[in-house]
């Protein structure tokens, strides 16, 4: 059975551009234009994953309600904001009220899919026992690359998919220096530099809610950034 | 409006408060009016005390008209009178002692008239006798003085019979009923006179005549007679002679006097003050005014009244205040600082005056001169100390259609100068209160409302900085008048012009906002256009794969590229205002960053001038390096000789970060718009012959002035010279 998306998006080329993407990737897409037409479809029937924009017409927060609804029904329904907002202010708002991403309207296609497929394979890794060969330790950090997981000091830490992908991108090499392109390409965005210095302060405030005296992400100026373990920070201090 | 406040710097400032100093001073014309006013009252009132004093005068003329009997017919009636003949018996104010010295004699000096051998009245040899004499009246006798200097003092004989033989004075007067009397003073010794009466015959014996009192006094110029004669004895006519006798027993040698005694006809005429006429105008005396009377020779016949009495009618109410207050604070501060500063300008009448213009005899003047030939008349005159100014009035006596003498009263302008005065010190007390009072409340309005206007413009320069932009909120004045008026136009024309400012600067974040759905649109289009292209080709192996989507989308992610960059500034200011300062090492950063330079522009040379180890910073480090990125992309853009110099130091508790350049140098106007928004200094050419990897928006500079502010900081570029080139110079407190 193909996965149900649903997007929600007032601007109706783009609502079908998106579509047709999607239905070309095999998945079965509705698409409303407002906030009610799509609360009504949602009464009767949640799909697997929704897109939504959060202008929708004259509704200026239409998508954040629907979001919070969303969100109501459903704890592990994916929902991704697709909007033209990129201002830090929405960002965070999106993702506190549950949003599994937030997505700038300048992504590519390619960037989106490659994103619901990452979020349908993780809902389906969450079915599949854990698996060994998927899980990649570094000091004191977790990666499980299948359930795109992180763990920190064995407490699992609640990351978008690009964040997922940027802690991957930069652990994966601890001690190597990614600078921001490398950095973009890992986790299928391209988006200014300050945005990315937003992403990663985002990270360390996450981690940090964790373990306080988390200090494992380096920026390393006028180049990029990069992963220290504990023991290679003692060792770069020396 | 930075640059007109310059320029009017170098002018006098001549503010709101001075102007309406300026314009108030007006008020002093006030006090003038006042002056002025207060001089033109007196006028009147010396013009009323003229015609009180004419009045004054005609009602005593009037008592007098057709009054024969109290003028001396003999000398009144006398075309001319001689000095010396005609004689004039003082008003003696006290007794005199009958004892031959003149010391009780007032003024004797002045009043006595000297006779020498121009009155001789024969002549055998120049006389070796000359002598003084005075004349006064005292209660009902008339005093003679006489002061006789004589070489050879002859006393009569102490058996001589005869009383001409010796140094003798012979004395004739008219009794009441015109009869000649004729006495001789001869006496045998000093001391108390012998005087006789002459008969014609020579045979008789001599009578005495004891009603004739005096004392012979023997001096060592010669020797001095003081007698009396009782007015009811004397008449009109009077003559007196001294014969010098050298040898004792000869016959007189010469004889000097008033007139020759023998002869009735050439007698002289005596006059007296009039007691009649002294009475009349004594009744008079309580006008305020002294008064004469004189007959038509200017002889006074009466007096009543002292000039420095003579204050005229409004005298009399001057000294009534002095006892009433004198306790009283105001009346204290009056008397020792308010009238001691009036009396700078005003003058005080004097009361001890000098007027000497009158001999107590004969009085002169052009007015007695008028009215002696029938036309009343007044005038104004100082006295002769030049300290008072006096009025006197002449009024003619009429006595058979002839004038006969003459009123003159005279008064002093003191009671109306002191009235005057007293007017003028409440004039200058009410102004100066009404002055200190209008200054006070001039000064405190002018200073509230330039005050007020200070605020308002320095709220305003405040509000706009040099760029033109709004840096504050103005608040809008709540009083309901032209300044409040003003005070809220301005709020609003600021607050306008801050939305527009704000809408400006808003408005390429804005435009990217609305330029994202449609190229969204084009650009997922595109991405399925693609999509469609490419699983054409893979089904069909002869389709060649067409460029233009290819192309299209290479513009559309350059375009993309640039809205983004258009809303990056918008993006900063949201990040800033969230953004949680922290501790950290500036130079690390900078150095840091410098490695990062030079590996993405390998071509460049970055030298880095520094002596600090360590420099401790409290601020953003992201945008730390985001400033530097800007302008270090900035200069690398510039750079001619591919050498970027940064220096980085630290003064007191600035940091200093100057970032140098060789290449082509500012233009002077751009200075300080330079870090303004959308402004861009890249020469056409030079973008043109670089490929546009990077679009350009002007928004690098302004960024990096965005972020200096955060940090407190500065940020301003100046050019250098030899070898030519802009150093940007970034300025960081260390504290805030």
């Amino acid at each position: 059975m193909s996965k149900r998306i649903a997007i929600v998006e007032d601007e109706a080329a783009i609502r079908e551009n998106y579509a047709d993407v999607l239905r070309s990737q095999g998945y079965q897409v509705q698409t409303y234009a407002d906030k009610e037409s799509a609360t009504q479809a949602f009464k009767l029937r949640l799909p697997h994953l929704v897109i939504l924009d959060i202008g929708l017409n004259e509704d200026y927060d239409g998508g954040f309600v629907l979001c919070q609804q969303l969100r109501a029904k459903s704890a592990s329904l994916p929902i991704i904001f697709l909007t033209a907002r990129d201002n830090d202010f929405d960002t965070v708002s999106g993702l506190r009220i549950g949003a599994d991403d937030y997505l700038t309207k300048d992504i590519s296609l390619p960037h989106l899919t490659a994103r619901i497929s990452a979020l349908f394979r993780r809902q389906e890794a969450f079915k599949l026992p854990v698996s060994e060969e998927h899980i990649t330790q570094t000091g004191r950090l977790t990666l499980d690359s299948q359930r795109m997981t992180i763990s920190w000091k064995s407490q699992p830490i609640d990351l978008t998919i690009t964040e997922f992908w940027l802690v991957h991108a930069l652990a994966k090499h601890p001690g190597h220096v990614k600078n921001r392109n490398q950095l973009m390409t890992d986790s299928k965005i391209y988006v200014d530099d300050s945005t990315i210095t937003s992403h990663i302060k985002r990270i360390r405030k996450k981690f940090i809610k964790t373990d306080a005296n988390f200090g494992c992400i380096e920026t390393v100026y006028g180049m990029g950034y990069r992963w220290l373990n504990p023991t290679d920070t003692m060792s770069s201090h020396v | 409006m930075s640059s007109n406040v310059r320029t009017k710097a170098f002018h006098i400032r001549f503010g709101l408060r001075a102007k309406l100093l300026l314009l108030s001073s007006f008020l002093f014309v006030i006090p003038w009016f006042g002056y002025q006013y207060v001089w033109e009252m007196e006028k009147y009132l010396r013009f009323g005390q003229e015609q009180t004093l004419v009045g004054t005068a005609r009602a005593l003329a009037t008592a007098l008209h057709e009054r024969k009997n109290l003028f001396n017919n003999q000398a009144s009636f006398l075309p001319n009178v001689e000095q010396g003949k005609d004689l004039y018996g003082y008003q003696l104010t006290e007794a005199i002692q009958l004892d031959g010295l003149h010391q009780d004699w007032p003024n004797f000096s002045q009043r006595a008239h000297f006779y020498d051998r121009h009155q001789q009245l024969f002549s055998d040899k120049v006389p070796s006798l000359n002598f003084k004499a005075s004349v006064g009246k005292y209660d009902k006798y008339l005093y003679l003085f006489f002061q006789v200097v004589d070489n050879k003092l002859v006393f009569r004989g102490k058996n001589s019979r005869s009383i001409t033989q010796n140094d003798h004075l012979a004395l004739s007067f008219t009794d009441q009923n015109n009869q000649l009397n004729r006495f001789i003073i001869s006496n045998k010794q000093s001391g108390w006179i012998s005087a006789f009466t002459v008969i014609d015959s020579t045979e008789t014996m001599p009578i005495p005549a004891p009603h004739i009192q005096g004392h012979w006094r023997v001096t060592p110029q010669g020797y001095n007679i003081e007698l009396r004669v009782p007015l009811e004895a004397l008449g009109e006519k009077i003559a007196f002679a001294f014969y010098d006798v050298d040898v004792s027993g000869d016959n007189p040698n010469s004889a000097i006097g008033s007139a020759d005694p023998s002869q009735q006809e050439s007698l002289g005429t005596i006059v007296v003050p009039s007691p009649e006429i002294e009475r009349i105008v004594n009744g008079m005396r309580y006008t305020n005014s002294s008064i004469w009377v004189v007959d038509q020779h200017h002889r006074v016949l009466a007096s009543a009244g002292s000039l420095k009495q003579a204050g005229g009618v409004w005298q009399s109410k001057n000294e009534l205040k002095s006892s009433n207050a004198s306790n009283n604070l105001w009346y204290q501060f009056k008397q020792q600082v308010l009238l001691p500063l009036y009396y700078q300008v005003l003058t005080k009448p004097p009361t001890d005056f000098i007027d000497k213009i009158y001999d107590a005899r004969h009085l002169n003047g052009a007015h007695i001169v008028s009215a002696l030939s029938g036309n009343a008349k007044s005038q104004w005159r100082l006295t002769t100390d030049k300290q008072a100014l006096v009025l006197s009035a002449a009024y003619p006596i009429y006595i058979d259609n002839n004038v006969q003498g003459a009123v003159i009263v005279e008064e002093t302008t003191n009671g109306i100068r002191t009235l005057r005065n007293r007017a003028l010190e409440k004039l200058f007390s009410v102004i100066l209160a009404i002055m200190i009072l209008g200054a006070f409340t001039f000064i405190i309005f002018a200073t509230r409302i330039s005050a007020r206007i200070r605020d308002l413009s320095n709220q305003a320069e405040h509000a706009i900085d040099k760029q033109g932009r709004i840096i504050g909120k103005m608040v809008a004045s709540t009083s309901n008048d032209e300044i409040g008026d003003l005070s809220r136009s301005f709020t609003t024309a600021v607050n306008r012009l801050s939305e527009y400012n704000h809408y400006l600067e808003n408005m390429s974040s804005r435009l990217s906002h609305e330029l994202r759905t449609p190229i969204a649109v084009v650009k997922t289009s595109l991405e399925n256009l693609a999509l469609l292209e490419k699983q054409r080709i893979t089904s069909n192996k002869d389709c060649q794969e067409s460029p233009y989507i290819e192309r299209a989308q290479t513009g559309i992610n350059t375009l993309n590229l640039i809205l983004t960059n258009m809303s990056e500034a918008t993006r900063l200011e949201q990040m800033l205002a969230s953004t949680e300062k922290i501790e950290f090492d500036l130079k690390t950063v900078v150095s840091g960053c410098i490695a990062g330079y030079q590996q993405v522009f390998s071509e460049m040379t970055f030298i880095l001038k520094t002596e600090l180890n360590a420099l401790p910073f409290y601020g953003s480090p992201e945008h730390i390096v985001q400033l530097l990125d800007k302008v270090i992309n900035n200069a690398v853009e510039f750079s001619q000789d591919k050498i970027i110099t940064l220096a980085l130091n630290q003064h007191n508790q600035e940091v200093e970060l100057l970032v140098s350049n060789n290449g082509r140098l500012l233009p002077e106007q751009l200075n300080e718009s330079l870090f303004d928004s959308m402004v861009s200094l890249r020469a056409p050419q030079a973008s043109l012959n670089k490929q546009q990897t990077q679009p350009h928006l002007g928004l690098g500079l302004y960024i990096a002035r965005l972020i200096c502010h955060f940090h407190h900081g500065t940020i301003s570029a100046t050019n250098h010279y030899s070898p030519d080139g802009v150093t940007l110079r970034i300025g960081l407190p260390t504290k805030v």
